[in-house]
């Protein structure tokens, strides 16, 4: 598909003149975050950013979704799903680790047998535009032991790489292709390409954190009970940061609100780390502990996920290494896994 | 991904014919569909469970009770335990709230057929067991041998008392049942884990296949009982429960090892979870 170049200064104005026509979620500053954010009239997106404290799966996974809304009228309950509805969007300048993500989330929401509306709308109608890490922006970051690169299209629909004073723009979907009006008529040559490989097999090879993620599968698929288990947990607080960070955790509660006679049902994130996350009804709890807790959270993105969808449901973007208030790192887990 | 994607979610009207109280906060509710279509359509298999779904309160996931062979109505058989089935024990008859499902894998009854039935129940876990059990007593013909071994903690809880009496006057159902404690000496049956019941009644394990549903603890017993006495893995089958949320397969309480208790579950063939550690 046609490639582009456009000036590097140009791309802040490209994102605001789409927001004029679409919902443009962009990076842009708050307080000392940057977050993921409809970009409104008046706000700067930010490029230069290293990469988003929350994961952009919001997008299409919002932290807090209405499923439902209900009226109590004298006639009954009226209600109506608020599902397979979504606004045309653009998601502006992801990391390719976290547009992986969406290629893995793909996997649970669009099954073949149980489709999730509320995903699948906004998915389709989102446009996933992915800025390309030419130097790796954290030394947490270990993309590349888990299936991604710092310059990779997977899972977007039109890919940037800061190759020099411009950008390359590949468009890699038909979908990302519609959007091409937006960015100019400059073709791009074949020495804007070849700096480009260049640019990706440095940045590939500067990522040095690595795991043997795919070497834990056999392992793990045997060491159930092993006492290691029993060393990761301790200090943990169960604060659910490192799933609420995730790129590729997908687990929601279902609870509803009323205010009057007017309700709502709603999905928000919900955490394995949580001790009431599996708590039945009864007072049975099939994960007692932290311990078991941990456990299943290794287990489902290293093992599971493997085992249901061929995919390791983690894509090395290092939020849950270093936002763990207690310094709980996936990676160290993964190693010593690797040589029980 | 497709165009047309239908609303796993969706909810269907139902309103209550009969709320038949059971033992202490366990009631009966008998159902009908507010949207004009029946049961039938609805097509649910013994051993699946629906989402009771109840505004301002939330949902619930509960087993049916009820076999699709007696389509005029849906039963579950609810305990009051929580905010939403609280609120479904302030209903009474023609109150209506929704449903949606029905969801989860039943019991294999195309397997079954042909073949002698055991069933083993504990507590509660006969709600959905019922189903399987009335179902294989409607087309009688088309099973061998029924057991059903059911067993409570005491003579005051046993659910469903008058349809289990009825079982003594049929000749072509062997009912035995158990209560784990008899504090007042009324109770003229075994009295003991339910596991004492498998030396009260002749088994032929290679031809038999058992079906389970009770608490926790019960499962390990049961399976150490039935292997002991030479039951194929591969003719045990057991209903698990688990806190599900969403009923598809997606939000991930159920989960266990690969599986989601909600679309795989909630009836496992033994083999299947074996070596799944945290299942049982």
């Amino acid at each position: 598909m046609e490639k582009r170049l456009i000036k590097k200064d140009a791309l802040a104005g490209i994102a605001k003149k789409m927001a004029d026509d679409f919902l443009v979620w962009a990076p842009v500053k708050k307080e000392d975050n940057v977050l993921f954010a409809p970009l409104g009239r008046n706000d700067e997106p930010f490029f230069s950013y290293l990469n988003s404290k929350n994961a952009p799966k919001n997008v299409f996974f919002p932290h807090t979704e209405t499923m439902m809304k209900y009226t109590r009228t004298e006639k009954g309950m009226t209600f109506s799903a608020e599902v397979n509805k979504a606004e045309q969007s653009v998601l502006f300048g992801v990391r390719p680790c976290d547009a992986h993500s969406f290629v893995l989330l793909d996997k649970l929401f669009d099954q073949e047998k149980y489709k999730d509306g509320y995903y699948i709308a906004k998915r389709k109608n989102t446009t996933v535009i992915s800025l390309a890490c030419a130097t790796p922006p954290y030394t947490s970051c270990f993309c590349t032991s888990v299936d991604g690169e710092p310059v990779s299209s997977d899972g977007a629909d039109i890919l940037l790489t800061d190759i020099g004073g411009d950008y390359l723009v590949e468009f890699v979907t038909p979908k990302g292709e519609a959007l091409a009006k937006y960015f100019g008529e400059t073709k791009a040559d074949a020495q804007a390409e070849s700096k480009k490989a260049e640019i990706a097999a440095k940045a590939k090879e500067a990522v040095k954190s690595k795991i043997p993620a795919h070497e834990v599968k056999p392992i793990l698929d045997v060491n159930f009970d092993n006492p290691f288990w029993n060393t990761i947990h301790g200090k943990c607080l169960a604060c659910g940061t490192c799933t609420y960070l995730c790129p590729t955790c997908h687990c929601f509660d279902i609870s509803d609100e009323v205010k009057g006679s007017d309700g709502v049902r709603i999905r928000s994130w919900d955490s394995c780390m949580f001790p009431l996350f599996t708590k039945e009804t009864s007072g049975h709890n099939p994960r007692p502990s932290q311990k078991e807790r941990w456990r299943q959270r290794t287990m489902h993105k290293f093992k599971y996920y493997v085992d249901m969808f061929n995919a390791i449901s983690c894509v090395g973007c290092g939020r849950c290494v270093m936002y763990c208030p207690v310094n709980i790192d996936i990676r160290k887990i993964v190693q010593d896994i690797s040589k029980l | 991904m497709g165009d047309h994607c239908g609303n796993i979610y969706q909810l269907r009207p139902v309103s209550i014919i009969r709320a038949l109280p059971q033992i202490k906060d366990h009631r009966l509710f008998q159902l009908k569909l507010e949207d004009g279509t029946t049961w039938e359509s609805f097509g649910h298999q013994p051993g699946q469970f629906i989402e009771v779904s109840i505004f301002g309160k939330g949902e619930a996931p509960i087993s049916i009770s009820s076999p699709p062979t007696r389509s005029d109505t849906l039963e579950i058989c609810v305990r009051r335990t929580g905010r939403v089935t609280d609120a479904l024990f302030e209903m009474g008859k023609g109150s209506t709230f929704h449903i949606r499902g029905p969801y989860g894998r039943g019991f294999p009854v195309d397997l079954l057929k042909g073949k002698k039935l055991l069933l083993i129940a504990g507590g509660l876990g006969l709600a959905p067991l019922r189903s399987l059990l009335l179902y294989s007593l409607d087309k009688r013909k088309d099973f061998d041998d029924i057991i059903l071994m059911y067993g409570t903690n005491n003579p005051d809880n046993v659910l469903f008392k008058y349809e289990l009496l009825s079982f003594f006057d049929r000749d072509d159902i062997n009912y035995l049942y158990s209560v784990d404690r008899d504090d007042e000496g009324i109770w003229k049956q075994y009295v003991g884990v339910v596991t004492g019941l498998f030396d009260r009644t002749d088994l032929s394990p290679a031809e038999t296949y058992a079906v389970m549903c009770g608490p926790p603890v019960m499962y390990r017993f049961v399976l150490q009982k039935l292997l002991k006495l030479g039951f194929a893995k591969e003719h045990i089958f057991m209903s698990l429960e688990r806190m599900m949320k969403c009923g598809v397969g997606k939000c991930g309480h159920c989960a266990f090892g690969d599986k989601y208790c909600c679309i795989e579950g909630p009836v496992f063939p033994y083999p299947e979870i074996e070596n799944i550690k945290e299942a049982i």
